[in-house]
C-alpha cells in the first residue's frame, strides 16, 4: 500500500509524454471505474438529478461502492462456509495442539504450522478468510484514486481519461462542487491551502466519520466475533494495539486522499459495518460470544441449532440430541470389550492351575 | 567492505528496497488483520522469500501469483517458494540479501 502511496503521490507526468508506472498497471480497473462512474451518472441523470452537480457525481461514487461490494458478497459467503466446516475437524486440530503442546521454540511452532496447514487441506477448509479479500478492493481503490487524479490534470489538458470519462464528462466532474464550493478532486492539504472551509470542514468531518466507523467494525469483530482458540494468540494483542492506532492512519490518508476517495472509502466503511453486523448476529463464529448470543436469541424463540448448523424447533432440536446420545450409546456397547493382554507363560500357568 | 564488494551489491537494492518495504508491511499492517492466510507461510512470508530468491521483479509476480491463489475457493496447505536454481548471495538475519563473502 505504502510503496503505491508514494508513487502515486509523485508528481505525475504530463499527459502528453512520460511513464506512468501505477496507470499503465492499472489501466484495465481505471477502464472499469471509469464506464461504472459514468454508467451511474447516466443512470442518475436519467432520474432527473443534474448532470453537473455534485451530489450527482457523489452518488455515482456511491454507485462504484455497491457495484464493487456486491460483486465481493461472494467470497465472503463462500469465507464463512469454509468458517463452519472448521467445527467438524477441530478434533483433530486440538490433537495437533496437544502434540505441540508447551513448545515455544521456532522449530516445533513451524512445525505445528505446517501440520495444522495440511490438515486443513485434507479437509478442504481453512479457519481464515484467505488474503485475496482483504486486498482486493486495494487496486480499486488506487484507480479511483488515479481517476480522479487524472481529472485534474486531463482538464488543463482538455482530454478524457482511458475509457468512457470523455472530455466533456471530465470537465463536468471537474466543475462540479458540493456546497457551491467542495469539488471532489481536492484534498484536505488544498483545500488549507485555498482557505476554502466548507472543503476543510467536509473533509474534517468525513476523516472522523470514517475513523469512527473502522474502529466500530474492528471492534464488533475483536469483542464479539472471535473463537476462545483466537483469543490466545499474540495476533490477538496485536489486533487489540492496532484498534487504536490504526485510525490515526486516516487521518494521515484523510489528508492526502482527494474528497470523492475519502467518500469512497467512507462508503466502503459503512457497508462493511452493516455487513459485519449482520454476519456476527446471524452467522457468527462457531464459539464465539456472539454465536452463544444467537443461541440465547434462538432459545428464547424456542428454537435451537441442530448438528448440521441449521435452525430448527427446540422438540426436533432434543429429539436429535436424544437420537445422537443413543447412537452412541450404542456403539459403546457394540465395540467389543478391550481383552486385558496376558503372557504367554502366564497364561500357561494359568491353565495349570486349574 | 571493498569496493568491489559495494559494487557486487548494487544489482541487489532493488529487492532490498522491495524486503524493506515487505518489512515495514509485516510489522505495522500484517498484524491488524490477524491470522488471514490459508497458506503456509503467509502470503507476506512468501513474498520475503520470493523477492530474497529471485529478486524484485519475478519476486513481485511470485508474490501477486501467490495472493491471487490465496481466495477462499483454494484448499490452502504448505506451499514454499521455489528456492533460485543457484542463489549466490547471503541473507542477513533480518532477511536483507547481501553479496556472499566468498568467492
Amino acid at each position: 500500500m505504502g510503496l503505491d502511496l508514494l508513487l502515486a503521490n509523485t508528481p505525475a507526468p504530463d499527459a502528453g509524454g512520460g511513464f506512468d508506472l501505477i496507470g499503465t498497471i492499472l489501466w484495465p480497473l481505471k477502464w472499469a471505474v471509469e464506464l461504472i462512474l459514468v454508467a451511474w451518472h447516466w443512470l442518475l441523470t436519467l432520474a432527473g438529478l443534474p448532470a453537473a452537480a455534485g451530489v450527482t457525481w457523489v452518488l455515482s461514487i456511491v454507485g462504484l461502492v455497491i457495484v464493487v461490494r456486491a460483486a465481493l458478497i461472494p467470497l465472503f459467503v463462500k469465507q464463512i462456509k469454509s468458517q463452519r466446516k472448521m467445527m467438524e475437524i477441530a478434533p483433530e486440530l486440538r490433537k495437533v495442539q496437544a502434540k505441540y503442546k508447551g513448545k515455544r521454540d521456532q522449530l516445533s511452532r513451524e512445525a505445528m504450522s505446517r501440520e495444522t496447514m495440511a490438515l486443513y487441506k485434507k479437509h478442504g477448509t481453512t479457519p481464515v478468510s484467505s488474503c485475496l479479500p482483504l486486498l482486493v478492493q486495494m487496486p480499486i481503490f488506487f484507480s479511483l484514486f488515479s481517476v480522479l487524479r487524472d481529472v485534474t490534470i486531463h482538464q488543463q489538458a482538455g482530454i478524457g481519461g482511458v475509457g468512457l470519462l470523455n472530455a466533456t464528462l471530465t470537465q463536468e466532474f471537474y466543475d462540479a462542487k458540493l456546497f457551491g464550493s467542495v469539488s471532489l478532486h481536492q484534498t484536505l492539504g488544498e483545500a488549507v491551502d485555498a482557505k476554502n472551509t466548507p472543503a476543510i470542514v467536509l473533509l474534517a468531518v468525513l476523516v472522523v466519520l470514517m475513523i469512527l466507523s473502522q474502529f466500530f467494525t474492528q471492534l464488533q469483530i475483536i469483542s464479539k466475533n472471535l473463537s476462545p482458540e483466537a483469543k490466545t494468540g499474540q495476533a490477538y494483542q496485536m489486533q487489540k494495539i492496532m484498534l487504536y492506532i490504526l485510525p490515526l492512519g486516516f487521518i494521515f490518508s484523510g489528508i492526502f486522499f482527494p474528497l470523492g476517495v475519502v467518500v469512497y472509502w467512507f462508503v466502503s466503511n459503512l457497508w462493511t459495518m452493516g455487513q459485519q453486523f449482520l454476519v456476527i448476529r446471524e452467522m457468527p463464529t462457531p464459539g464465539s460470544e456472539a454465536a452463544k448470543a444467537r443461541e440465547e436469541r434462538l432459545a428464547r424463540k424456542g428454537k435451537a441449532i441442530d448438528s448440521s448448523g441449521k435452525v430448527v424447533p427446540m422438540a426436533a432440536y432434543e429429539q436429535e440430541q436424544q437420537r445422537l446420545l443413543e447412537l452412541a450409546e450404542k456403539a459403546k456397547a457394540e465395540t467389543p470389550k478391550r481383552q486385558q493382554p496376558v503372557g504367554k507363560k502366564r497364561a500357561k500357568k494359568k491353565g495349570e492351575g486349574q | 567492505m571493498h569496493a568491489r564488494d559495494s559494487l557486487k551489491a548494487v544489482p541487489l537494492i532493488p529487492r532490498n528496497l522491495a524486503l524493506g518495504f515487505l518489512a515495514l508491511y509485516r510489522r505495522i499492517i500484517s498484524p491488524m488483520y490477524g491470522d488471514v492466510c490459508a497458506y503456509y507461510p503467509s502470503c507476506s512470508a512468501y513474498a520475503v522469500g520470493a523477492v530474497q530468491q529471485h529478486g524484485a521483479i519475478k519476486g513481485a509476480v511470485l508474490a501477486a501469483w501467490r495472493v491471487l491463489r490465496c481466495n477462499p475457493w483454494t484448499r490452502g496447505g504448505v506451499d514454499d517458494v521455489q528456492p533460485h536454481k543457484n542463489f549466490r548471495h547471503a541473507l542477513t538475519p533480518r532477511g536483507f540479501v547481501v553479496p556472499s563473502r566468498k568467492d
